[in-house]
């Protein structure tokens, strides 16, 4: 397939706005604004264009709210806090195709009404950090961003904040809490951003990928990007593989590329030829799957049905000398570590998951604990305030669903075989 | 007080957004950039520059990891410990940094040269183990590489 | 119309609310740890949780909207085992020393656990810890027994708006810290502990004293401190208070508290209670009776009234006295003393104000609810800090500010900096000049509407001068914001008014409320200063806000009260002080008021008081003018007797007795006993009765009982009835400009912590602002080179004290300020005044001060 979103990467000045212009860039935000804003909405609706942050709702749906509510000024941020463990996939969009998503994100803000428009980055990113100012600089100065777009009358105004080293600010409303200057703790719903997000007025929070898409629905039409890869969800996807595979790294594929062949056509398979043992699809909050159960579409609707999620399309592949329990150890750290404090469930309850699995890790597993993981989990699933706390629930669950027998071994022996 | 280069710095990041409470985490940023790290005197300034009540600077401020509660040393090393990298080893590089350049998870290096940070994911899994020294990235990490890189912070 | 069933009752709502508000009306309860109706919802505890057909979670009741046709369940298996886990969640960290607790018994932790377990627990990690702190000393801080539920971070940043605390780090690492991780140095309301539902905050002023459950018995009062008058319990064991704490939802205050009415309760328990009458005798005050006492006194008075007429006799009542006690008190002076000559420390402010305003606007123009100011579009605060001297009223000025009010500030005003929308800052006591342009100005755009005459005229006069000066910084968008705004507030502190030319300011300030038919709020420091306007301590007007000078009222009071009022108009507060000096007051009556210490010129009210012959003090402590007096002798205090306060929006309100002591008499008991000896009879038994005979006599109180008053909505009771007549001139006095050169000039601060004689007798009070020390601005303490703490030494034409510095970044202009809260002496001691000769306010402006480093 013709890459689009990480078209020219390899080029050593991808950044450079000239080299992007060369490379066809901008000419699909000219087009944009010689379009009316509800015809684009149309072409993205027609698109089936669908939010590449995890959760994958519809992207002209969650417009269409936005531009109902009459309040202004609207606010697109962009969520480029790419936090979740495994996932790395907007990283080459940030640091070395900064253009597309600017354009883009000037694409979105005319069709949604919307003059201003955030980048939030995750403070781990330093270096993107000074790619994109550099590109929004750029842009300026070309009159891609600005007061009067092209000379055509339109405004959009853009500019990069910066994080600070908190998962939970991936999600929207967090991310909306800490882009007015507060702790990043997510927000009750309703009302929801597209109504009342940042400084209260309607916001659109879309994700890095997600906005660096349009420019193609418009060069392509919304017509042939629904032809793309999988129905109910179509369009170029971008996979993080990484892990026991010979070749990690980001690919675009059409969505709906099969997990198998992620894996073994395009990152070379396991690495060194051992054996296979688990996958987690979708970034570590997605519920791990057993080697047996990986041929499946990579899409929300067929990975929902394999028993696990999508999620940022962050495939981690373990072979058989990585142990689970570690793995769910390590995983329940890093939710203990990141979740918010704002609810009991999740506060309380990763850290208990963290603590026992952190026993039986060490040998010092006890009769019960499986029971004691898996009722924990139950009080934990589905009551806490966000999917932070569920995610955390869900991998521990997950791990006992397929791989109960490491868990029990380790608790037998007293010892965990895989310490080398 | 921040000098005037500085107000004028958090003044150009105020004037980009409705609410002048927007500015608090970059403001947090460039304190830690001018103090070394958040100490009640940098969060003080903050306060008073974005006129916020202090204790709102400091609660936000201790809610980001990024934001050091404690001196650091000369050179942060953030080490990333997370799935992909605990996979590849990342475990091991943390004992190799602790017994070569004595400084343990959250701490200091006698010699005050280095802290060493456990990270959650720096988004580098496919070339993991990965680490960010100061705001510089490095990865595919072995204990030599380490050694070679670290050698250019003195 | 919104219909819900809830556990197959169905409910039907008038407006949207929560599912959980609308169990409640139902009468269902659902159980909750991180709600609390004081605060914004939160939705993190997660106990309320509920079953909503047709949603596929368990929804959140604190958080989730009651719709049209939505089928909600409460309880169920699934959901009491989710609370039994959370629950036990929260117990995994949590210490399990109920038996040391103090909050044990009253403890919601406690109490959730007990209804739905679990009984054991699994955890068998180990637990977090987090040492308790004792670094502060009003809160105790044990940060193991918190569950994180928020309350008090949402209380103090989004009710009290001190926004002192925050939640510190995340996740399981949460706890709740002030900035300084150690004391808490906030504005010590003290809500943080209404709203905490474990043991983690608590007052120092109990902690392992008593267990909630063992209080002999709690009386619902109201608060002795200011002129806002927030109701309160009281908790009495064994005769004294064990703590004041509030009723969430209700009183004016609803719930909430400030540091002096939740902390400053111990002075009424205070050693140095006066506890039997003093008699001086050769030169010196000895333990006597009250019969002695008594007899001394009418005695004396008596031969006084004969020698040389009651106009040699003159009275001081009391803004901290209820108003039977002053009603008592005017008609004692008047009918047995035969002198008008009554007024009170009021004069120094709220009552010149008071009267000015009704003058020129009518009667009860300051009558406006508290409430109210949430409304109000824009406010306009002058002369003061509303959240130091009125808290509770200033929590109202930041509410709106929060709704998006257009809050604007002249001159200084702490409480405010982080809520107001304007400030301007004129010239130091410029400001009439000010507002005079502004009046000006806003008369130019509006046209004069020519209702009230005597107003009209004065407008009209001032605008053809064009008088004032408008070259203030903010003055045109002042102007603007006030002629845009559909509804606003004036809110004066007495600062404005103690000015040798305040009847300027109040003139202008009286023009704009008329202009843009604002509300009017005037800061009062005294519980009762409006109360005892009411009862007729002022010298020309009797209860009611009869003038005296109108015949036909003064007529029917002397029907009533059988005998005859004097005919002159009687003397003002320093007109008596002068009057002492010059011989003219031969015996003055103070009741509860202590002049020597708070009012300016220390030493010359001394000296004047020591001129008389006769010298009455009325008290609960032995006072600095109680040292001076011929007899002393012991009140009662706050909680020790009953009786009406009326607080600045006129709402009349009940202070309960609340505790049983055997030392001295209400001050009306003591009064009419020393009437009944001058041969004028006044037989009240209790104080009930002399409600009663107010009700018959006062418009303002026609018809009402006790019984109405204890529901806590009695105001305004005007019926529409004009009271004093309408007057055409405004009263104006020629004044010669002072020239204001000094670098810095000294006021008078007004602590959030302290409040005149009684907060220098609660420990408590006292820690959180221990010694006074002069507050300078930040521009000030760099031209003077002063750093936080320095110590210095200030001069005024009439004296020096020593004290430490401390920068106060609010206060732009180049006054300092010093305390008069202390025990020794204080700002007043350093000043003279002049009186302004339409308010017979004291100017005390312009008082010049020169500060040395030591
Ligand atoms: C705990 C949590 C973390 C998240 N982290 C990210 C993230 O790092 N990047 C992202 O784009 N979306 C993240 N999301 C999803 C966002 O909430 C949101 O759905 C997304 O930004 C919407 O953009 P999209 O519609 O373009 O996918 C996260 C969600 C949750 C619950
Ligand atoms: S599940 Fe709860 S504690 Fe966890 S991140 Fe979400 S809101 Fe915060
Ligand atoms: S009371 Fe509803 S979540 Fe706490």
């Amino acid at each position: 397939m013709e890459k689009f979103l990480l078209k020219n990467i390899e080029n050593p000045n991808s950044a450079d706005v000239n080299e992007y212009v060369k490379a066809g860039g901008y000419k699909n935000l000219s087009k944009a604004l010689d379009m009316q804003p509800k015809d684009i909405l149309e072409e993205v609706k027609k698109a089936g264009l669908r939010g590449r942050g995890g959760a994958g709702f519809p992207t002209g749906m969650k417009w269409s709210f936005a531009v109902a509510d009459p309040k202004f000024p609207k606010y697109l941020l962009c969520n480029a806090d790419e936090g979740e463990p495994g996932t790395f996939k907007d990283r080459p969009i940030l640091e070395k195709n900064p253009h597309l998503l600017i354009e883009g994100m000037a694409i979105s803000g005319y069709t949604l009404g919307s003059e201003y428009g955030y980048i939030y980055l995750r403070g781990e990113y330093p270096y993107a950090k000074d790619v994109l100012n550099k590109a929004i600089q750029q842009a300026y100065e070309k009159n891609y961003l600005g007061d009067n777009i092209l000379g055509k009358g339109k405004r959009f105004h853009l500019a990069v904040y910066q994080g600070a080293g908190a998962y939970i600010c991936g999600e929207e409303t967090a991310l909306i809490e800490s882009i007015e200057g507060r702790k990043g703790q997510p927000r009750n719903k309703p009302p929801f951003p597209v109504n009342a997000g940042a400084w209260s007025m309607p916001t659109i929070v879309n994700n890095v990928e997600t906005l660096s898409n349009l420019p193609y629905v418009l060069e392509i039409g919304g017509e042939a990007y629904s032809k793309i890869g999988s129905k109910d969800c179509p369009g170029p996807k971008l996979f993080s593989v990484s892990g026991c595979v010979e070749k990690p790294g980001v690919y675009e594929l059409p969505m709906g590329t099969s997990l198998k062949d992620i894996i073994y056509k395009h990152a070379g398979g396991t690495r060194n030829g051992k054996k296979l043992k688990a996958v987690i699809p979708g970034g570590i909050s997605t519920p791990v799957l057993p080697a047996e159960n990986i041929d499946c579409a990579m899409d929300f609707v067929a990975m929902q049905k394999a028993g696990s999620m999508l999620g940022s399309g962050a495939v981690i592949v373990m072979d058989e000398s990585v142990c689970m329990v570690k793995v769910t150890y390590r995983a329940l750290k890093f939710f203990e570590h990141e979740s918010c404090g704002k609810c009991v469930p999740c506060r309380e309850g990763t850290e208990w998951l963290r603590k026992v699995l952190h026993r039986i890790e060490n040998g010092q597993g006890r009769e019960g604990d499986i029971e004691l993981l898996t009722d924990v989990t139950w009080i934990m699933s589905g009551k806490t305030f966000c999917p932070l706390g569920d995610g955390a629930a869900g991998v521990v669950t997950g791990m006992l669903k397929y791989f109960r027998n490491e868990f029990e071994e380790h608790i037998k022996n007293g010892s965990c075989k895989f310490v080398s | 007080m921040f000098n005037e280069t500085v107000l004028k710095e958090i003044n150009d990041i105020r004037v980009k957004y409705p609410d002048r409470r927007s500015a608090l985490l970059p403001s947090l940023y460039i304190a830690q950039r001018e103090f070394g790290w958040l100490s009640h005197e940098a969060m003080l300034c903050v306060s008073k520059t974005l006129n916020l009540p202090e204790a709102e600077v400091r609660g936000t401020a201790s809610f980001y990891a990024m934001f050091k509660n404690k001196p650091v040393g000369r050179h942060v090393i953030q080490l990333c410990t997370n799935v992909s990298c605990m996979i590849l080893g990342a475990e091991k590089l943390v004992d190799f940094i602790g017994n070569k350049y004595g400084v343990q998870p959250g701490g200091i290096s006698q010699d005050g040269r280095f802290s060493l940070v456990i990270m959650e994911c720096i988004g580098a899994c496919g070339t993991a183990p990965a680490m960010l020294v100061d705001t510089d990235f490095y990865d595919s990490l072995t204990e030599k590489r380490i050694e070679e890189i670290l050698e250019g912070y003195k | 119309m919104i219909t819900l069933t809830i556990n197959d009752k169905e409910i039907t709502l008038e407006k949207p609310v929560t599912v959980l508000e609308a169990a409640k009306q139902a009468g269902i309860k659902i159980p909750t740890l991180c709600y609390h109706e004081a605060v914004k919802p939160f939705g993190g505890c997660r106990l309320c949780v509920v079953e909503v057909e047709r949603m596929p979670r368990l929804q959140t009741a604190c958080t989730l909207t009651a719709a049209d046709g939505m089928i909600v369940r409460t309880e169920s298996e699934t959901i009491s085992r989710v609370r039994r886990g959370i629950l036990e969640f929260l117990l995994i960290n949590h210490p399990l020393d109920c038996p040391y607790c103090d909050k044990a018994g009253e403890c919601e932790l406690q109490d959730l656990v007990k209804k739905y377990g679990p009984t054991v627990g699994r955890f068998k990690e180990e637990k977090r810890r987090v040492p308790e702190s004792h670094k502060d000393q009003i809160l105790a801080r044990n940060m193991e027994r918190c569950v994180v539920c928020t309350r008090c971070v949402r209380m103090c940043n989004d009710v009290q708006g001190a926004s002192a605390i925050s939640i510190m780090g995340r996740a399981g690492y949460s706890r709740m810290e002030p900035f300084s991780s150690a004391s808490f140095n906030c504005e010590y309301c003290g809500n943080c502990l209404t709203v905490c539902p474990v043991g983690a905050i608590l007052s120092r002023l109990y902690i392992h004293s008593f267990r909630p459950w063992q209080v002999d018995r709690e009386v619902e009062t109201v608060c002795s401190y200011c002129g806002v008058g927030c109701s309160l319990v009281v908790q009495v064991r064994d005769e004294s208070i064990k703590r004041v704490i509030p009723k969430i939802g209700f009183g004016l205050n609803k719930g909430l508290l400030c540091s002096r009415g939740r902390f400053g309760y111990e002075y009424i328990n205070s050693p140095d209670r006066l506890k039997t009458p003093l008699v001086r005798k050769n030169g010196k005050l000895e333990e006597s009776t009250w019969s002695e006492a008594l007899t001394i006194i009418a005695d004396k008075l008596t031969k006084i009234k004969k020698a040389d007429g009651g106009s040699a006799i003159a009275g001081i009542a009391s803004p901290r006295c209820s108003n039977e006690d002053n009603y008592v008190f005017q008609k004692f002076m008047r009918m047995a003393c035969g002198t008008n000559n009554i007024d009170s420390i009021s004069r120094t402010g709220f009552a010149a104000a008071q009267k000015y305003f009704e003058d020129v606007l009518g009667q009860g123009i300051t009558a406006n609810i508290i409430e109210g100011l949430k409304n109000s579009e824009t406010i306009l605060v002058l002369g003061g800090d509303p959240t130091a001297i009125n808290p509770i009223l200033g929590l109202s000025i930041r509410e709106a500010a929060r709704r998006g009010a257009k809050i604007i500030v002249l001159g200084n005003a702490k409480g405010l900096e982080r809520f107001k929308t304007l400030q301007l800052v004129p010239e130091v006591f410029k400001e009439a000049d000010l507002l005079d342009a502004l009046l000006v100005e806003i008369s130019h755009a509006k046209g004069v509407r020519g209702e009230i005459s005597a107003i009209d005229k004065g407008i009209r006069m001032l605008s053809e001068k064009s008088a004032g000066n408008k070259n203030v910084q903010g003055f045109d968008e002042l102007k603007n914001i006030l002629m845009s705004s559909p509804s606003t507030s004036i809110v004066l502190g007495m600062d404005i008014v103690q000015r040798t030319d305040g009847h300027r300011a109040l003139f202008a300030i009286a023009g704009l409320t008329y202009l843009l038919e604002a509300r009017l709020y005037l800061l009062s420091e005294k519980p009762n200063e409006q109360g005892l306007i009411d009862a007729g301590c002022v010298p020309d007007m009797l209860p009611g806000g009869r003038p005296l000078s109108i015949h036909d009222f003064k007529r029917k009071f002397e029907d009533l009260w059988n005998g005859a009022i004097p005919e002159d108009d009687g003397m003002t507060l320093f007109e008596i002080i002068e009057g002492a000096r010059g011989n003219k007051i031969k015996a003055l009556y103070l009741m509860g008021e202590n002049p020597v210490f708070n009012l300016p010129g220390k030493f010359y009210i001394k000296e004047s008081l020591k001129a008389l012959d006769f010298l009455v003090v009325q008290d609960i402590f032995l006072t600095e003018t109680a040292e001076i007096a011929d007899v002393v002798l012991p009140a009662l205090g706050w909680t020790e007797k009953t009786g009406t306060y009326t607080n600045l929006e006129r709402r009349i309100q009940l202070q309960k007795k609340a505790v049983e002591v055997s030392h001295g008499m209400e001050d009306w008991r003591i009064i009419s006993e020393v009437s009944n000896k001058m041969g004028y009879r006044m037989d009240y038994a209790e104080s009930k009765d002399i409600m009663d005979e107010m009700a018959k006599v006062s418009p303002l109180y026609r018809d009402l009982t006790y019984r109405e008053i204890s529901y806590g909505n009695c105001l305004w009771p005007y019926l529409g009835e004009p009271l004093r007549g309408e007057i055409s001139e405004v009263p104006e006095a020629s004044y010669v400009a002072n020239q204001y050169k000094e670098d810095f000039y000294l006021s008078v601060e007004k602590p959030l912590y302290h409040s005149g004689t009684l907060s220098r007798r609660s420990p408590a009070l006292l820690k959180m602002y221990p010694e006074p020390a002069l507050k300078v601005g930040a521009k000030s303490a760099e031209k003077l080179g002063l750093n936080e703490g320095d110590r210095v030494q200030f001069f005024t034409q009439t004296g020096s004290r020593e004290a430490a510095v401390s920068i106060d970044e609010s206060i732009k202009d180049n006054r300092v300020y010093f305390s008069n809260n202390f025990q020794g002496d204080g700002v007043y001691s350093l000043m003279t005044c002049n009186i302004d000769k339409v308010t017979k306010a004291p100017g005390i402006e312009g008082c010049e001060v020169k500060i040395k480093k030591l």
